[in-house]
């Protein structure tokens, strides 16, 4: 076994770091004019516009699904070469936009031919903005109980229903979709996935005011009438495609090196916080035991999150068969932000609160993760749901469920 | 015989409050005075003003209600409900108090009378950057100068300073030492010259602010009590504030509990209420666990206070009971998230006023950690 992320690299790999470093220092500063927000909703539309282009520089290179093959637009990197490009980019701190390449894998999967050599290049290349869109207001976790109607009108299906907490800020070129194309068929064989252009008439938004900002939105399709080409998997397909994607954005594809652990940095704050701040009476808290106590605590809990995503990166990325994996590191990672933010709250108390420019530890990195930390339960499934699919998988449940198909290569 | 049941007048006192901030303070208004400038509303504060609440705790002869703690505990236990702002802690319960026990006949002839009208509020300006709550915390420096305190310093994380007329300011006059805290206390009307506030702007429950302090000078006619034993004056009334802190955390929990069971119970997945898994059953009980450990140990220190139990008893049971108060709000709007789904951080669902207050009230007077410190050193020191 060898667990190191980072201490043996070949020499191609090195070569390889070379010039992707080389590349980043000449596409990927930030003009200084921009100023970075702490909330994706927030950004100005310059700044989300430079993003956007330089997503398309990387996504030109196949470096933003270096994985993938390069005949769908991806790098067709070895599993090698994709760390070492994982890491250089993780340094160099660009701002997420939401994350559009959630159809990618899904319309890998189930995908007609003609479908991938004309979705795939665009969604790998950055080229097109995709939300998915599965869940509404009376339906989230339960989302093979959706009602957003999809029916047949000769190639045509006419799309009519509201999806909420959709996308991410500016807006987007596709929407991933699920919607009934069957009214009587049984669940999980009636629905049906969409990957429908945003622009069609009849699809309309209106904003969503949330704890964070990361842009979210209602979705609205007032007898939208989608072209059967759209249609991804088959008519009563839809709910498999879904599960593909959802075993994905759960987590199943793992991450490695830096940030692995999504804390968005509120470790490292922490850690620093406790070894300049003093307590009432003046005495550094990096003295207290306590205080100690639970900055290890943070620290061991964080890794072990990290260490569950660098399995799955490796099980996905070696094609070992996975079950609960997927949803197990969604899991964790849920519960891990909670935790730390109770963590920070004990250390920092009143300062865990701030995102004053005078008073606020860390620019306020304290702050963001206390309504981060709340609002990360519920995406891509709730830490109940978790436990369902690990249940299931782990053969607890009345019947016993299989990962869905994920396989990119 | 133990008798846990409230009398009907107490009955009577809590069914009022409760349909006061259904009517006056619902989700939507607590919401607009959050979003609001100074946290704080006008209109709000002269109807709680009208039928008497910042007088609860004032006595009879300076116009107040003089009601025992366990009746003010109600009141609180509803405004927490409602997850209601207003400066009536600060200024009716810790600051009318301090003045109340320790002021000269002229400063509680002067204050009490409007503070319990509603028409002066008081903010306690106590903690400071190296944030704590006992003596030690406090830096800011009064020196006396001829028959005047110049007083240099920073009071930090102070809720209600910008909608106050005047401030209740603890200053450090010597060191703490045997013979005494060395902290003094100060009534400070808001027009002096030296002191600035400024808003100290995060996810807070409650507006906080910075009060900086320089060269302010004040006379001997605005020490409220003995120089130098100030905090001896302020202990036990911190602990009064704290047991009726608890009592608005305990109605804050009461309201997650409140709406998880609601909510749950009609929000349909998979074909029935949410309520029939046994996952949210789990968060919901915990809720509730953690919602009669509030109630019954803030019930307990209220009625300890009320019934003249030892002032060492009081700080006990206190100090248990904003340990468990501030671990179970926490706690439990963490839960009511998890059962609310993804609606519960929609800004109009209003949870979120609820989460920022417990995380705000966990630290306010003491967080855990500074009372489990007390609770030990009381048992075994
Ligand atoms: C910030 C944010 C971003 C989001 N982004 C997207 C997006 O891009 N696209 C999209 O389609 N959706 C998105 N969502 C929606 C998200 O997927 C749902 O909120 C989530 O699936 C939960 O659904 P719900 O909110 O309807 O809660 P509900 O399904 O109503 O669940 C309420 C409670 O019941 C529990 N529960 C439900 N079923 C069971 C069960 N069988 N056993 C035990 N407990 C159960 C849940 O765990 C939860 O505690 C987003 C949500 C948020 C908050």
């Amino acid at each position: 076994m060898d667990f190191s992320t980072e201490i043996t690299y070949s020499a191609e790999q090195e070569k390889f770091r070379q010039e992707v470093s080389v590349w980043l220092s000449e596409n990927a500063q930030i003009p200084a004019e921009f100023k970075i927000p702490r909330e994706t909703g927030d950004m100005s539309h310059e700044l989300y516009n430079w993003v956007r282009e330089y997503r398309k520089k990387l996504g030109a290179k196949g470096w933003l699904a270096p994985l993938w093959p390069s005949e769908y637009g991806g790098g067709g990197l070895s599993v090698d070469m994709a760390q070492v490009l994982e890491e250089e980019l993780s340094k160099r701190k660009i701002p997420a936009i939401y994350d559009n390449r959630l159809a990618a894998p899904a319309m890998m999967v189930w995908g007609t031919e003609e479908q991938k050599q004309r979705f795939l290049p665009l969604i790998n290349k950055g080229d097109v903005i995709t939300w998915q869109a599965f869940t509404e207001p009376e339906v989230g976790s339960d989302a093979a109980s959706i009602t957003t109607s999809a029916v047949r009108d000769g190639d045509d299906f006419i799309i009519n229903g509201t999806k909420v907490y959709i996308g991410g800020p500016f807006s987007a070129d596709y929407i991933w979709t699920t919607a009934v194309t069957d009214q009587t068929s049984p669940r999980h064989r009636n629905l049906g996935a969409f990957y429908v252009p945003a622009d069609l008439p009849g699809i309309s938004f209106s904003d969503m005011e949330l704890i964070v900002n990361v842009g979210k939105r209602f979705v609205y399709y007032d007898n939208v009438r989608v072209p059967g080409e759209y249609l991804v998997g088959g008519e009563n397909q839809g709910w498999q495609v879904a599960q593909t994607s959802l075993e994905i954005e759960h987590g199943a594809g793992g991450s490695i090196g830096e940030g692995a652990s999504r804390d968005g940095g509120v470790v490292a704050a922490l850690f620093d916080y406790a070894q300049t701040a003093v307590d009432g009476a003046g005495n550094p808290l990096i003295e207290d035991p306590r205080i100690r106590d639970l900055l290890v605590e943070a620290r061991i809990e964080t890794h072990i999150v990290e260490l569950i995503a660098l399995r799955n990166y490796w099980m996905f990325n070696n094609q070992k068969r996975m079950t609960f994996h997927g949803s197990q590191n969604s899991l964790l990672r849920k519960l891990l932000a909670m935790k730390l933010g109770n963590i920070v709250l004990e250390v920092a108390g009143p300062y865990a609160m701030l995102n004053d420019s005078n008073w606020a530890p860390s620019r306020g990195v304290f702050e963001s993760h206390q309504r981060q930390a709340i609002t990360a339960h519920h995406p891509g499934g709730s830490s109940e749901i978790q436990k369902l699919i690990m249940a299931r998988r782990l053969g607890l449940s009345r019947s016993k469920e299989e990962a869905a198909p994920t396989k990119v290569a | 015989m133990v008798d846990l049941g409230l009398t009907d007048a107490q009955e009577m006192l809590r069914n009022n409050a409760h349909r006061f901030v259904q009517d006056k303070c619902t989700r939507e208004v607590v919401r607009e005075i959050d979003e609001s400038e100074r946290g704080f509303s006008e209109s709000l504060w002269k109807d709680i003003s009208e039928i008497g609440w910042p007088s609860i705790v004032i006595d009879e002869q300076y116009g107040g209600m003089g009601s025992s703690l366990t009746d003010a505990g109600l009141l609180f236990e509803e405004m927490g409900w409602a997850c209601m702002p207003s400066p009536l802690h600060s200024s009716s319960v810790l600051s009318a108090l301090v003045l109340q026990q320790a002021g000269t006949a002229d400063q509680r002839q002067h204050y009490l009378p409007l503070i319990a009208d509603g028409n002066r509020i008081v903010a306690f300006a106590f903690s400071e950057p190296g944030y704590g709550w006992g003596p030690e915390s406090i830096h800011t420096q009064a020196n006396k100068v001829g028959d005047k305190y110049v007083v240099s310093g920073t009071k930090l994380f102070v809720p209600d300073a910008e909608s106050a007329d005047s401030y209740l300011l603890v200053a450090r006059t010597r060191a703490t030492d045997v013979s005494g805290s060395g902290l003094t206390l100060f009534i400070v009307d808001k027009e002096v010259p030296g002191i600035h506030v400024k808003e100290v702007s995060g996810w807070t429950g409650d507006k906080l602010y910075e009060i900086a302090i320089e060269d302010a000078i004040l006379t001997e006619a605005q020490v409220v009590g003995e120089v130098n034993r100030g905090y001896e004056v302020l202990e036990p009334i911190l602990d009064r504030g704290t047991a009726l802190l608890c009592a608005y955390m305990l109605g804050g929990l009461q309201q997650m509990a409140d709406m998880s069971v609601t909510y749950s119970q009609n929000r349909i997945a998979f074909g029935v209420p949410i309520s029939t898994f046994q996952r949210v059953q789990d968060m919901i009980i915990n809720i509730v666990n953690d919602l009669e450990a509030v109630r019954w140990t803030t019930y307990e220190a209220l009625s300890m206070i009320d019934n003249g139990a030892r002032e060492q008893d009081i700080a006990e049971a206190v100090s248990m009971a904003k340990i468990v108060a501030s671990e179970g709000f926490t706690r439990g709007t963490e839960n009511a998230h998890y059962v609310h789904g993804g609606v519960s951080v929609d800004m109009k669902y209003g949870l979120y006023l609820y989460t920022k207050k417990s995380r705000t009230l966990f630290s306010y007077l003491g967080d855990p950690a500074y009372h489990k410190k007390r609770v030990a050193s009381l048992m075994f020191d």
